[in-house]
């Protein structure tokens, strides 16, 4: 309660504080003769906490050829932190290139990344020390351009460079929410690994990897699409099977992955289980459809609007629940991704400090500053409500690319049983169905009879127990097999 | 007003004395009349086509593997797609 008394107390009081170093950021600014304006502008609106605003000036000083110095550099990472690399990004490559700037050459090998120009991204990011506040993201985007230059020796000891970096930062951090921050980096650079191992085709050593998660992950309920497909290529369908199955448990269902029912229906299709397998194609057009026909009303309504899905995404909980289940469960899945929970963090700090330019005197200075932060304050709105957009949208076309997978076993599976009945053979059983006797299991993992209820504590570990059911036999007179 | 129609009446009477007069052949015999066989009989039987017979005394199909239709199934090559997203993801 006293914490809460402090910190409206600040808040009430966070315009009053400032107006003392923004009123002397506006006396420097026409001051005549003075040198390093731009810095000197920078470091007021800093102290006074308008970040948004110092950093227009922080860019006029970047595009001068005078070299910065250790404060400058100080002050621009704070900048990055406080405001995202997205506010530097519009700086052409040569300007960010130009001052040898650790903070700037994080913004570069994001830019030359995000271009396709691998090489030019870990020439950029080397010059990132490795104790700077960036050297774990550093390290991840080094591994993945050399992951996808095929460095794999490189790109191995760059994520593994990365893990260290983020679990002494995160170490380091007293804030809660920066911890979480590095724990996912660290993460996300074994998820890079496994990955890496997979698309080099050793699922053994992927599957492992991805076992090295723990289950407390934030990420571990995405991966187990990914864990299920290197099980899939090791030819152990039940374990698939296991897999996927957890995302029915009512702990998961804000997860759907049209891609993970494709995985279900080709599993069964590969241990000849026919009828499973155009079951679940069945089920699949009968649950997606509805999901995508709710989906595509809200989409063609509000498509051209700018800022309809942001607020939608903004509303309390309750709100949304008077939605269709399906599209609340949508938004909580977009809710928790980190893109979306930075975005709009920046977002709530550019809005408030718009509010807070607004109220103060439009002098020409304070002109310049409102209109600045008004443009970064409507290009994070676009952006944000353009993620979301992009989500659901993204989910409508999963559903439809997914859904010709779908027909592409169905027309496979009515080739095998044509195929058959020409050779008139059928397949050994009907219906082959669970026995431990079928269940591949490593070391470091577990085993659970899967007895009507999910427990969370067993998830991710099921197995099924199918038999095989490929074999042929002949057809005997009365119609059976042999 | 009388004499034209009597003039006009006497026109049509002589074109239509002239359409029912009969035509006469150039040679003059008269209506040509076609006459038809009334019975025409082939005999089959007695028939003769010459040549060489071609056909194979036997009838043989050469076996032949069906062709097997490849569908290409979903296949995951990689999750690149997911690493650039990861990045994306970055501060």
């Amino acid at each position: 309660m006293v914490n809460l008394r402090i910190l409206l107390a600040a808040l009430m009081l966070f315009p009053a504080l400032s107006q003392g170093s923004v009123a002397r950021a506006e006396k420097i600014y026409f001051q005549k003769g003075i040198s390093n304006r731009n810095e000197a502008v920078t470091y007021e609106l800093m102290r006074s906490k308008y970040y948004f605003s110092a950093t227009v000036f922080a860019k006029e000083r970047l595009i001068e050829d005078k070299p910065i110095d250790e404060r400058f550099e100080k002050s621009l990472t704070t900048l990055i932190l406080k405001t995202g690399t997205a506010t530097f990004m519009p700086l052409s490559a040569g300007i960010l290139g130009k001052h040898n700037s650790q903070a700037m050459s994080f913004v570069l090998g994001i830019k030359q990344f995000n271009k396709n120009r691998f090489k030019s991204a870990i020439k950029a990011l080397r010059s990132i020390k490795r104790g700077h506040k960036f050297a774990p993201e550093k390290y991840m985007m080094m591994g993945a351009s050399q992951n996808f230059l095929a460095r794999y020796s490189e790109a191995t000891s760059s994520y593994k460079n990365c893990m260290r970096t983020a679990e002494i930062s995160s170490k380091a951090s007293s804030h809660e929410k920066l911890k979480r921050y590095y724990d996912i980096l660290a993460e996300s650079c074994l998820i890079h690994l496994a990955r890496m191992e997979y698309k080099r085709n050793d699922y053994k050593k992927a599957v492992q990897a991805f076992q090295d998660i723990p289950k407390t992950s934030y990420r571990w309920p995405s991966l187990l699409l990914e864990k299920a497909w290197g099980n899939y290529y090791l030819a152990d369908y039940n374990r698939t099977l296991g897999l996927l199955v957890t995302y029915k448990s009512p702990l998961l269902r804000s997860y759907f992955y049209p891609e993970a029912e494709v995985l279900t229906a080709l599993s069964y299709y590969r241990l000849c289980l026919y009828d499973d397998a155009l079951k679940t194609i069945e089920q699949y057009h009968s649950v997606y459809k509805a999901r995508s026909d709710a989906l595509k009303g809200i989409l063609v309504k509000y498509k051209k609007s700018h800022t309809f899905f942001l607020k939608m995404m903004m509303q309390p909980i309750e709100k949304l629940e008077e939605k269709n289940p399906f599209i609340r469960n949508l938004m909580t899945q977009t809710r928790k991704k980190i893109k979306f929970n930075l975005d709009l963090a920046n977002y709530k700090k550019v809005a408030n400090e718009y509010k807070y330019l607004k109220k103060k005197k439009q002098t020409q200075f304070i002109s310049k500053l409102t209109e600045a932060v008004k443009r970064s304050k409507d290009w994070q709105t676009r952006h944000l409500n353009h993620y979301v957009k992009k989500e659901m949208f993204d989910f409508l076309n999963d559903v439809h690319r997914f859904s010709y997978e779908m027909f592409n076993i169905k027309l496979e599976i009515m080739f095998k049983k044509r195929d058959l009945l020409y050779k008139n053979k059928t397949l050994i059983s009907d219906r082959g169905r669970g026995s431990r006797d079928n269940l591949n299991r490593a070391q470091n993992e577990h085993f659970y009879d899967f007895r009507g209820a999910f427990w969370a504590d067993e998830l991710g570990d099921y197995s099924f127990g199918l038999k095989s059911n490929c074999e042929e036999v002949k057809v005997k007179k009365n119609g059976g097999g042999v | 007003m009388k004499i034209s129609f009597m003039i006009v009446s006497l026109f049509f009477l002589i074109l239509a004395a002239r359409a029912e007069t009969p035509k006469k052949s150039s040679g003059g015999k008269g209506n040509i009349v076609y006459k038809y066989k009334k019975y025409e009989t082939f005999d089959l039987g007695n028939l003769e086509v010459k040549g060489d017979i071609i056909a194979p005394g036997d009838l043989s199909v050469q076996e032949r593997q069906r062709t097997k239709m490849e569908r290409g199934l979903l296949e995951r090559k990689d999750f690149d797609e997911e690493v650039r997203k990861d990045i994306k993801n970055l501060r």
